[in-house]
């Protein structure tokens, strides 16, 4: 990788507050934000939990209508 | 990785969460149904209230009334064991384009998101998109409190913070 190009990545990475850098004369020193990174990582968790909950109930309930769509089908026919 | 069969099991049942912004939440799954099916699950009360309210949140939907077209009124009351009082959420259906399109306010509070739900179908399975833009990079960070399944946890965090009593 470039200088050039790890100097973008970082920049990435700092605008989404993941990482901090502190520039002392010619060496720029970057630390992970690992904080931050965890209550990402926890947020976007809770997130899928809640809404995986959500459509596997969903999901049941679309089976059945479309079990119910077929089953309709056949007595037309019938 | 190999890349997954579509319309195999792995790749269907799966919910994707995705902060695309600041203020933007984005959550998809793909259901085995034709769009119609997974619209009409959406749009019918009877059946909505069957499966917004995840079981273990152990709430129940007290009431549920949803004019489904646009500029139509929706309100839904919970009620939580851990609370006396019913909890009222609401807003309005900016727009409802049967089998395609749902888009919704949250109107309970002034940092409510706006909701759009897309429903593509493909080869007789529906990918849904569920897309929030919440108002402030704030509001979306704590966007699982305006969600009723949210509060037993917040519930539960008060508690300890009650108990802790300091």
């Amino acid at each position: 990788m470039t200088l050039t190009g790890m100097k973008k990545h970082v920049s990435v990475l700092e605008q989404a507050g993941l990482v901090t850098t502190e520039k002392v004369g010619r060496v720029r020193t970057c630390k992970l934000g690992l904080r931050r990174l965890e209550e990402e990582a926890a947020w976007i968790e809770r997130h899928r939990q809640l809404w995986n909950a959500r459509f596997d109930a969903l999901d049941k309930i679309v089976e059945q209508l479309k079990r119910k769509e077929k089953a309709d089908a056949q007595r037309k026919r019938r | 990785m190999p890349k997954e069969k579509e319309g195999s099991p792995a790749a269907m049942n799966r919910t994707a969460v995705e902060r695309k912004s600041d203020r933007e939440l984005v959550v998809t799954r793909t259901f085995d149904a034709p769009a119609r099916i997974v619209f009409e699950a959406w749009s019918k009360p009877e059946l909505f209230k069957r499966w917004w309210i995840p079981k273990s949140a152990g709430m129940s939907l007290v009431s549920c009334d949803m004019d489904i077209r646009t500029g139509g009124a929706y309100r839904l009351v919970f009620r939580h064991p851990a609370f006396d009082q019913p909890m009222t959420f609401f807003g309005t259906y900016r727009e409802v384009t049967p089998h395609k399109r749902l888009v919704w306010t949250n109107e309970e509070s002034d940092q409510g998101a706006v909701t759009t739900v897309t429903f593509e179908e493909r080869a007789g399975k529906t990918l849904v998109t569920l897309h929030e833009l919440y108002p402030t990079k704030a509001a979306r960070d704590e966007a699982i409190a305006g969600s009723a399944e949210g509060l037993p946890e917040q519930f539960a965090q008060l508690d300890e913070l009650l108990a802790g009593g300091e």
